[in-house]
């Protein structure tokens, strides 16, 4: 068997056995008769009350996805005018399950909230979370939460929100919702001049450096992922070789290559000159490799000490000094960030984020 | 004998199958259940036709994924990057490849990724393939072709993988 088909095998057994307290046949039976009798015998006035009445009951017995809780959008304020403070996550709301006029899932009604490192919440619910053609929608903050970029349908831009000043400034340059395409990706600069958008990730279509300033532009090229901007350097990482682009934004610069297949890759250190990324065949071994961004060489291997039980690395993100490299792990449903003091392999706690469940939260730096 | 008898034998004997299948299409344990529960409640009326020399897990599987592509407005719950190891700190080597796979999966098209759970889960032949999609064999051939071409991009560290299974 081929390692696809153990890859696919090894996930399917990730999926419980059913309880023995539900019986699917049973369920299906019920809800299948519930809805007969909804269509031949009510009236069209009993019939719009039943079908609330086999939605609600529906969700009830399968015992499945939980309906979006409706608080979201009455308990959480909208994002003021004005001053609120950096942010420390941004996250997009559920999207709700429906039963007409298909079952489904409608994210019609799903926005993006922000927090403040202070922990309020708030709504920002001119921030696009998916296009017309169901297409997710990122959002992105700076490294240090101050600038907060988002797609505005109105706008048909981006838009880049200081949330220190309470200022926003619209992108001059039009990028149309149409391409927004599968794994689109976002990443602003710490001034919020700068943006950065690759329509599809993966793919081999050109990403585009915005200056929002000026509406000057750069073509990015599409084999390369922009991963973050700073310094003036726009990161981008090319997976297959491994290639690495410090990019200035006014274009030009080349790539260095790495021996070896890397993922996860960190900001440029303060050193301007070292980024922290993760060997492909060594991720099971927590161990991160400090590189040279200059010349492509190994500088060496940092063996990653009290990783939390049952915790998956899932980022390396922005250096808080010159020796600490933040790492993202999430641990059960819910995400974690340490600090890593690359001297000495030791991790330090930083933040748990909130339970926002399995979506595209987004955290200063991210990508 | 009762006239669902049948059906609750059926969904008995195939349902931790039809719920992995179901799994690998959508990739969210809550989000399964509610695709598979809802085809379920359809096969139940039509279990009558099924019950008389119909194929009610061809039947089932194909309204499983035809219901899978249709929902035009899923949500995406999957962690784009990773997720957490089953056996504490240590990846073995298979939990890497589904880690590296379920995050290349969530980014194909719906029907790149039904194309590959029939294909390469289910083992369905071209044939059955186009059956249950609904598409002639070729589409499922082309179909097959893009998905493992952007998987070789998605996840190269097993693109020599992908490459042998294309062959």
């Amino acid at each position: 068997m081929t390692r696809l088909r153990e890859a696919l095998k090894g996930m399917a057994d990730e999926m419980p056995a059913p309880a023995s307290t539900v019986d699917l046949a049973e369920l299906a039976l019920a809800n299948h008769q519930r809805n007969r009798r909804r269509i031949t015998v009510a009236t069209t006035f009993f019939a719009t009350v039943a079908i609330v009445g086999v939605m609600t009951a529906g969700v009830t017995l399968t015992g499945a996805r939980q309906v979006a809780q409706e608080p979201a959008t009455k308990t959480v304020p909208d994002l003021p005018a004005g001053s609120v403070g950096a942010l420390s996550l941004a996250y997009p709301t559920d999207c709700k399950q429906v039963r007409e006029p298909k079952p489904g899932i409608d994210c019609s009604e799903a926005e993006w909230q922000v927090v403040t490192r202070v922990g309020k919440t708030y709504r920002v619910p001119q921030a696009l979370t998916h296009t017309v053609k169901d297409r997710r929608v990122p959002v992105a903050l700076s490294r240090d939460g101050r600038m907060f970029a988002y797609y505005s349908r109105q706008a048909q831009t981006y838009v880049v929100r200081d949330m220190e000043a309470g200022t926003e400034v619209t992108s001059p340059v039009k990028v149309g919702e149409e391409r927004i395409d599968i794994g689109s990706m976002l990443v602003v600069s710490d001034d919020g001049r700068y943006l950065a958008f690759d329509p599809r990730e993966g793919s081999k279509q050109p990403g585009l450096l915005i200056d929002v300033r000026t509406g000057k532009t750069v073509s990015l090229n599409g084999e390369y992922e922009a991963i973050g901007i700073k310094d003036g350097l726009v990161e981008m990482v090319r997976y297959r070789k491994t290639d690495l682009w410090l990019m200035p934004v006014k274009g030009g610069g080349k790539p260095v290559r790495f021996d070896g297949t890397y993922i996860m890759f960190s900001e440029l250190a303060p050193d301007r000159r070292t980024v922290a990324a993760v060997e492909f065949d060594e991720l099971r071994r927590n161990k991160l490799t400090l590189l040279d961004a200059k010349t492509g060489r190994m500088l060496r291997k940092v063996p990653v000490r009290g990783v939390p039980a049952k915790a998956g690395l899932v980022g390396v993100r922005i250096w808080s000094s010159a020796s600490e490299v933040v790492l993202d792990y999430q641990v059960g449903v819910r995400l974690r960030s340490y600090g890593l003091n690359v001297g000495t392999g030791r991790l330090r706690h930083l933040a748990d984020y909130p339970d926002v469940g399995f979506k595209q939260a987004a955290l200063p730096g991210s990508w | 004998m009762d006239r669902h008898e049948g059906f609750r034998e059926f969904v008995l004997a195939r349902q931790q199958a039809l719920r992995q299948t179901a799994y690998l299409l959508v990739g969210d344990t809550h989000l399964a259940e509610d695709l598979l529960q809802s085809v379920l409640m359809k096969v139940a009326g039509h279990w009558h036709k099924l019950a008389r020399g119909g194929n009610p897990e061809a039947y089932t599987r194909k309204a499983l994924v035809n219901q899978y592509i249709s929902w035009r407005r899923r949500s995406q719950p999957e962690v784009p990057s990773a997720d957490p190891p089953e056996h504490g700190v240590s990846y073995d080597e298979a939990a890497l490849d589904r880690i590296v796979l379920r995050r290349a999966l969530a980014k194909l098209t719906r029907k790149q990724r039904a194309v590959i759970v029939l294909r390469f889960w289910e083992d369905l032949t071209e044939a059955q393939t186009a059956e249950a999609l609904g598409c002639s064999i070729g589409n499922v051939k082309s179909q097959t072709h893009h998905a493992l071409a952007r998987l070789r991009t998605l996840a190269p560290e097993l693109s020599a993988d992908f490459q042998e299974v294309a062959k």
